[in-house]
């Protein structure tokens, strides 16, 4: 049992980054069973995973690559878009789960004591298989087209820690939120779907800076992924190196962050009444 | 300082909750911001000021109505909620059997269930593959290790997930019998872990509505009433001053004006009249009917379980008549009746008292529970002949019997 002896009072603050380290085979076990839940278990999920990635690619190469002739410059609009969506279906699948993560796991939280924050924590971890059948689907793309690997490539770490700290901080936000006013919940598919066009995953981000005055575009730039997606394409695909405007994406990631967390904490030991 | 000896100290601890916003929506909470609409901020406090300290190695028992305080209670001092004020102290490792099951998948096999439940309780992955053997020894589940439990009956449910339970070793042990309710088996695994862990010397906080069990294994007893200590000592003086409390109370207060309920209140016993249709009293071998009406805002028919408890005066329980046991269930509305008939009562003589159960399809969707909800008296006895009286001094029933020599 990891907690020996403690205090309880009323100001107690229910979760400490040192406690969280005790608790990090739940994490694992909780991941574990969300992946063995959506992908062991039926041959459809395993097929699903796959539909769902290939069909917004089709839909997104035949509404911006076709009706609308985006140009992408010398890379194939199909490349550059799923290696867009790339990005995208991490952040939104753990946005997703992690924002109503704490409301499926209602039984446990008004049972048993663990840090709450753990439960949309864990769902960082499965978006993982969702990004690599689209990584697996972009590679096939790039041999088809031969699009080559770009050098900048040692730097995608970096973007896709960033990806799991934005998804990570808006999912817990949500959860939090959630958990206080129902509402939230009509929010989350509203925010995937409005977030699939207002993120540059089909379109490059210039036409945000160059077609919008630049408090818009600043606007645009507050979304977390803009500068995130851009910076998957020029780390894979070599494409130029995400605008400046992007640093606003880093500072609202990280004021999301902060929020996220302090919030999180602020409702913490209510959780159980709450839900 | 903090007592070395002790295992829980609880100091001044108190809960408010606030009613009617626990799920409040934004546009009132920004109403409420902006001084327009206040928040309906209707409080209550499920406990007020409970001090007490449980010595590691003590058997305590918690009693009381039901609203007393006593699930909250153990929420505080099993983490899961923080208190409004107040102060606890633990020392040591605590699990609560209020948490069998926890986290259970359907769509996972018993193995993996068991490393799951395992790792929610706190175990780690090495403490579990070290008791694997005797968790799956202990369930009785060897064949359907690798079953998703979907597909198990709701007995193995309960065995495996109270074999994954019971190998936690903490030196606090909390057990919630109140919400257990109904099933026997698992009951008496309770108990009979309680026993083990109070043997080895370690800390057991006991929650229970069966005052022969807490009467049995706890030495000191709390008694809650809304959300105060009403007395607190040794078990039995303060188990016998709870259940004159009761007594008059069943005997006094008709069931409708009763606040000490559980339930979602969608239907309320409002009366309940217990009669012997052949007769002016009742009596051991004749019939007896019990009637309880019920009323609320249910004007459509609900699909309930109903279960009615009777206990005796030290706070045994004798029997219970349920919908249950024969795996049926009844349709109720506001102004209905529901009747119980037991054809040949088989009771000895002396006082009793009923509980009255009623659920929304399954057990754990509560409508309305009333515990001694009435009284009644069991006159003389008439069962074998007139003069069984000489015969029932010490027995708790009759039994219809032959005898023969060959």
């Amino acid at each position: 049992m990891p907690s020996k002896s403690y205090v309880i009072t009323k100001d107690q603050s229910l979760f400490s980054f040192k406690e969280l380290t005790a608790y990090k085979e739940l994490f694992w076990m909780l991941a574990w069973r969300d992946f063995k839940i959506r992908y062991a278990q039926t041959f459809v999920g395993l097929l699903w995973a796959f539909i769902q990635p290939s069909m917004t690619i089709l839909i997104l190469y035949v509404v911006f690559g076709r009706f609308a002739n985006v140009q992408t410059g010398i890379i194939p609009h199909i490349v550059y878009s799923t290696c867009g969506v790339m990005a995208w279906t991490y952040f939104s699948y753990v946005m997703t789960n992690a924002g109503n993560s704490i409301i499926s796991a209602q039984a446990m939280v008004k049972k048993i004591y663990f840090p709450r924050i753990i439960i949309p924590l864990s769902k960082a971890v499965v978006g993982f298989i969702d990004m690599g059948i689209t990584a697996l689907i972009l590679a096939v793309l790039m041999i088809v087209f031969e699009v080559p690997l770009s050098g900048n490539v040692v730097y995608l770490p970096l973007f896709v820690l960033a990806s799991i700290v934005a998804a990570l901080s808006v999912g817990i936000l949500l959860s939090a939120l959630t958990i206080r006013y129902r509402d939230f919940q009509y929010v989350i598919p509203f925010a995937v779907q409005l977030g699939l066009y207002i993120t540059p995953t089909a379109y490059p981000a210039e036409f945000a800076i160059n077609r919008l005055p630049e408090w818009a575009a600043i606007l645009y730039f507050l979304n977390p992924m803009a500068g995130i997606v851009e910076g998957y394409r020029w780390a894979i695909l070599g494409t130029e190196l995400p605008h400046l405007m992007s640093l606003w994406s880093v500072a609202s990631m990280l004021i999301i962050l902060v929020v996220a967390l302090f919030y999180f904490k602020r409702i913490d030991g209510k959780i159980a009444d709450y839900v | 300082m903090s007592d070395v000896a002790s295992a829980i100290q609880v100091e001044n601890i108190s809960k408010m909750y606030t009613l009617g916003s626990t799920h409040i929506t934004l546009r009132e909470s920004l109403a409420s911001l902006f001084g327009r609409k206040k928040v309906d901020d209707h409080t209550f406090w499920a406990l007020n000021g409970v001090n007490f300290t449980v010595m590691a190695g003590e058997s305590i028992g918690i009693i009381g109505k039901n609203g007393a305080g006593k699930s909250t209670l153990l929420k505080i001092l099993s983490r899961i909620t923080l208190p409004t004020e107040g102060r606890v102290t633990i020392n040591g490792a605590v699990a609560s059997l209020l948490e069998v099951g926890t986290g259970f998948h359907p769509e996972l096999t018993g193995r993996e269930n068991i490393y799951l439940n395992g790792s929610i309780l706190g175990m780690t992955r090495a403490e579990i593959q070290e008791k694997f053997d005797e968790i799956v020894a202990f369930s009785g589940i060897e064949r359907f290790l690798d079953t998703p439990v979907k597909r198990y009956s709701s007995g193995m449910y309960v065995r495996l997930a109270f074999a994954v339970a019971a190998h936690l070793e903490p030196e606090v042990l909390i057990v919630d019998e109140v919400l257990s309710v109904g099933d026997a088996e698992f009951q008496k695994k309770c108990l009979g872990k309680m026993g083990d862990v109070t043997s080895s010397g370690r800390t057991v906080l006991f929650v229970s509505h069966n005052m022969e069990a807490v009467r049995k294994m706890c030495s000191r007893t709390v008694w809650l009433e809304n959300g105060k200590i009403k007395m607190i000592g040794p078990s039995s003086e303060v188990i016998d001053a709870y259940l004159s409390d009761v007594k008059d109370n069943a005997e006094n207060v008709r069931p409708g004006a009763r606040k000490d309920r559980e339930g979602n209140g969608r239907l309320r016993a409002q009366e309940i009249r217990i009669s012997n249709p052949e007769g002016t009293h009742l009596q051991s071998g004749s019939p007896l009917k019990i009637d309880i009406d019920y009323e609320g805002d249910a004007k459509e028919k609900m699909t309930c379980i109903a279960t009615l408890g009777i206990h005796d005066e030290h706070g045994r329980r004798v029997g219970t008549l349920s919908t249950k046991l024969t795996r049926a269930l009844i349709d109720i509305s506001s102004g209905d009746t529901l009747t119980w008939e037991i054809p040949r009562l088989s009771l000895t003589p002396g006082k009793y008292f009923i509980n009255v159960f009623l659920a929304h399809r399954t057990e754990a969707d509560v409508v309305d529970w009333l515990q001694q909800a009435a009284a009644f008296e069991v006159m003389s006895a008439r069962f074998h002949t007139e003069s069984d009286e000489v015969y029932y001094h010490k027995d708790l029933v009759f039994f219809d019997h032959n005898f023969r020599v060959s």
